[in-house]
């Protein structure tokens, strides 16, 4: 038993400094003060407190959370810590950041407040990334340059990479060696593109044609399992999926949680509560309420009829769908609601992907019964190493 | 050490302070209350019986203990488990069902929220029994089953271990091991031996019953999981006939062999067969 934990999805800017083809968020220029996001916090603790619930973490997100300075982020974290002891709670954070803000002026609140850690996306190649008026090239440019410079002052990257069909040309193999071999990154995790937010060119082709998606998934999962796999490269969500068929259990995607309400929630720079933050920035029809006009945060979640509705989703699913009788139920429970919503109308349908998951899901089962059969327990006398 | 683990109703849980138990409600309020003041060792299970109720008193209890969610309507409820995952990331937590048509859409949907199952079993008909060997199949054989389903599970591991163990105990049901406390108080045989007419012997109630299929030399005299079944699918129905439970039986029993070799060649020295 791990404990009840709760996600903090945080948006505490809504500005940004990119303007890519894709983003599902309508952009603001909305930042979050200090003194709300104190209030903010002891909000959510309290909440944690009445639900029983030990752990949060905070995933800080944008807009573009590098558009406040880092002294920002070094005042809301000692605020934060010190309501956090106050209430006896453990806090975490997690970072993501499209990095073209960065510079060695942020290494210190990264160690101090996020462990030497972040979180970036890039993707390959890249065609929707750019700042305003400029190219994806540029773009990809600045983004190495800042990858480089923050590599070098031992920060650990992890790269989301959302495929495009530019990226079935290149291929897995050279997909997997821009990432691991030109650009030194040893962990990242591929996303599939929705059209969430309003549409434009870029998101009329989403959902991606399944049937390339799903050989290049699987390409790049027997190239990782070759050459990654064991040799200190994680690449999401294979290396999970891996671990699930192999010991039981595993940190799945939150696309994949049984029910992604239980466990997360976002907050955007107003105080606007959704579920995630494409819900936040560009659903408003689904905002849970704000947390700074409710006297509860508690009675928000509890009462809001978006969160019930959000809620209801698995199960209407298991009902409506073919999902009860799939062999992986387990793993995915419909999948993910902005995408299903995004792509149909409707919440209660599963998710576009689902032909790409179960073929994924399949491939990796086969490839874990393999690895598993390839164990064997280690026999001291034969000077086997623990 | 009192032997006996009781199952009472959460109301009498004072009378029992000190005893292992069983502790039954529909309230989830009234459990949580019990867990706050009984000895978590003693408590074998909580269970719940209604499962509409409101889980947020037993997520904010701090202690915990195993609980047991008892499902009547397998078949039309089963969409209730959704609300009840939060649960999984405090308790162990098992789901406790009867083997009656479409059963099954509610042991998918238990496993693949990672909660152990207990199937309710009386002398089913062959519908049932087809249900019940595709839910075993399942069970041994799907790799996103990690939890029990019992009795399954525990009879696969006796079979493993060659441990004697039979149904009644894992079913919960020996009254040599557990006794069912009436709402009004009364210590009784479990429910579904209601017209044993035992109570007075109760510990020796299965002894009783196994001597006398066997004297009346019927199918139980001849079948080799006599030891392992002891009659379970003969009540309340002797005359039950139980040739799909010895087909289920002696799957279980042909998967523990292939079990036993698996682990034996996974063991062998480097260099020897391996599978």
């Amino acid at each position: 038993m791990t404990g009840p934990h709760l996600s903090l999805i945080l948006l505490p800017t809504l500005r940004c400094n990119a303007d890519c083809d894709y983003c599902f968020e309508v952009k603001t220029n909305d930042s979050l003060t200090l003194d709300r996001l104190a209030l903010l916090v002891e909000k959510v603790l309290d909440y944690l407190e009445e639900d029983g619930i030990q752990n949060l973490t905070i995933y800080w997100q944008g807009g573009e959370v590098m558009m406040l300075p880092p002294e920002w982020y070094e005042q809301a974290h000692e605020v934060i810590q010190e309501l956090a002891v106050a209430k006896d709670k453990q806090i975490d954070h997690a970072l993501q950041t499209n990095l073209i803000g960065y510079t060695k002026k942020w290494n210190r609140i990264l160690e101090q407040m996020f462990g030497n850690n972040l979180g970036s996306s890039l993707d390959y190649p890249n065609l929707h990334r750019r700042l305003p008026g400029s190219t994806p090239q540029e773009f990809t440019a600045i983004w190495r340059r800042n990858l480089q410079v923050a590599q070098e002052a031992g920060i650990d990257i992890g790269v989301i990479s959302i495929p495009n069909p530019e990226t079935f040309k290149v291929g897995a193999e050279g997909f997997y060696a821009y990432f691991v071999d030109d650009l030194g990154i040893t962990d990242f995790q591929i996303n599939t593109p929705f059209p969430g937010g309003p549409l434009n060119d870029a998101k009329k082709t989403y959902p991606l044609e399944t049937d390339q998606l799903t050989q290049f998934l699987l390409d790049l999962a027997d190239i990782w399992l070759k050459s990654g796999y064991g040799n200190g490269v994680k690449v999401g969500p294979f290396d999970e999926l891996i671990k699930y068929f192999i010991e039981g259990n595993a940190r799945l995607p939150c696309i994949w949680r049984d029910n992604c309400v239980n466990e997360f929630v976002c907050v955007d720079p107003k105080g606007n509560v959704a579920q995630c933050d494409c819900w936040v920035a560009s659903y408003p029809d689904f905002h849970f309420g704000n947390i700074f006009s409710s006297s509860s945060f508690t009675e928000l979640l509890k009462n809001s009829k978006a969160r019930q509705y959000l809620q209801s989703r698995p199960r209407s699913l298991i009902q409506q769908e073919d999902c009860l009788a799939c062999d992986y139920l387990a793993l995915c429970h419909g999948g993910c609601p902005i995408r299903a919503y995004s792509t149909t109308g409707s919440l209660l349908t599963k998710d576009p992907y689902c032909s790409t998951y179960k073929s994924l899901f399949a491939h990796m089962e086969k490839h874990a019964a393999k690895l598993a059969q390839g164990r064997r327990p280690i026999n001291r006398e034969e000077g086997g190493q623990v | 050490m009192d032997p006996y683990i009781y199952n009472i109703p959460a109301a009498l849980a004072n009378a029992y302070q000190g005893k292992r138990v069983i502790v039954r409600s529909h309230d989830p309020y009234e459990l949580a209350a019990i867990l706050a003041e009984t000895n978590p060792e003693n408590l074998y299970y909580l269970q719940l019986l209604s499962l509409e109720a409101d889980i947020g008193p037993l997520l904010m209890e701090g202690a915990f203990a195993p609980l047991d969610l008892v499902m009547s309507s397998p078949a039309s409820d089963y969409p209730q488990l959704y609300d009840l995952a939060p649960l999984n990331a405090k308790y162990p937590v098992r789901v406790t069902m009867p083997v009656m048509p479409g059963f099954t859409k509610a042991v998918r949907l238990a496993c693949s929220l990672n909660f152990a199952v207990k199937l309710a079993v009386t002398q089913p008909d062959p519908d049932l029994l087809q249900e019940m060997s595709e839910v075993l199949a399942y069970y041994l054989h799907h790799s996103t089953v990690s939890q029990p389903i019992e009795f399954f599970h525990s009879l696969l591991m006796a079979f493993v271990e060659e441990a004697p163990l039979n149904l009644w105990t894992i079913q919960e049901e020996d009254p040599a091991l557990f006794r069912y406390i009436a709402d009004q108080g009364e210590e009784t045989i479990f429910p579904r031996l209601a017209a044993a007419g035992v109570e007075q012997k109760l510990p020796f109630f299965l002894e009783t019953f196994i001597m006398k299929l066997l004297v009346e030399e019927g199918e139980c005299s001849t079948c080799k999981f006599i030891n392992t079944c002891y009659g379970y699918f003969k009540w309340p129905r002797k005359d039950y006939a139980c040739e799909g439970v010895k087909a289920l039986l002696k799957t279980v029993k042909k998967a523990a062999h292939d079990l036993r070799q698996d682990i034996a060649a996974y063991h062998k020295p480097s260099g020897e067969d391996r599978p």
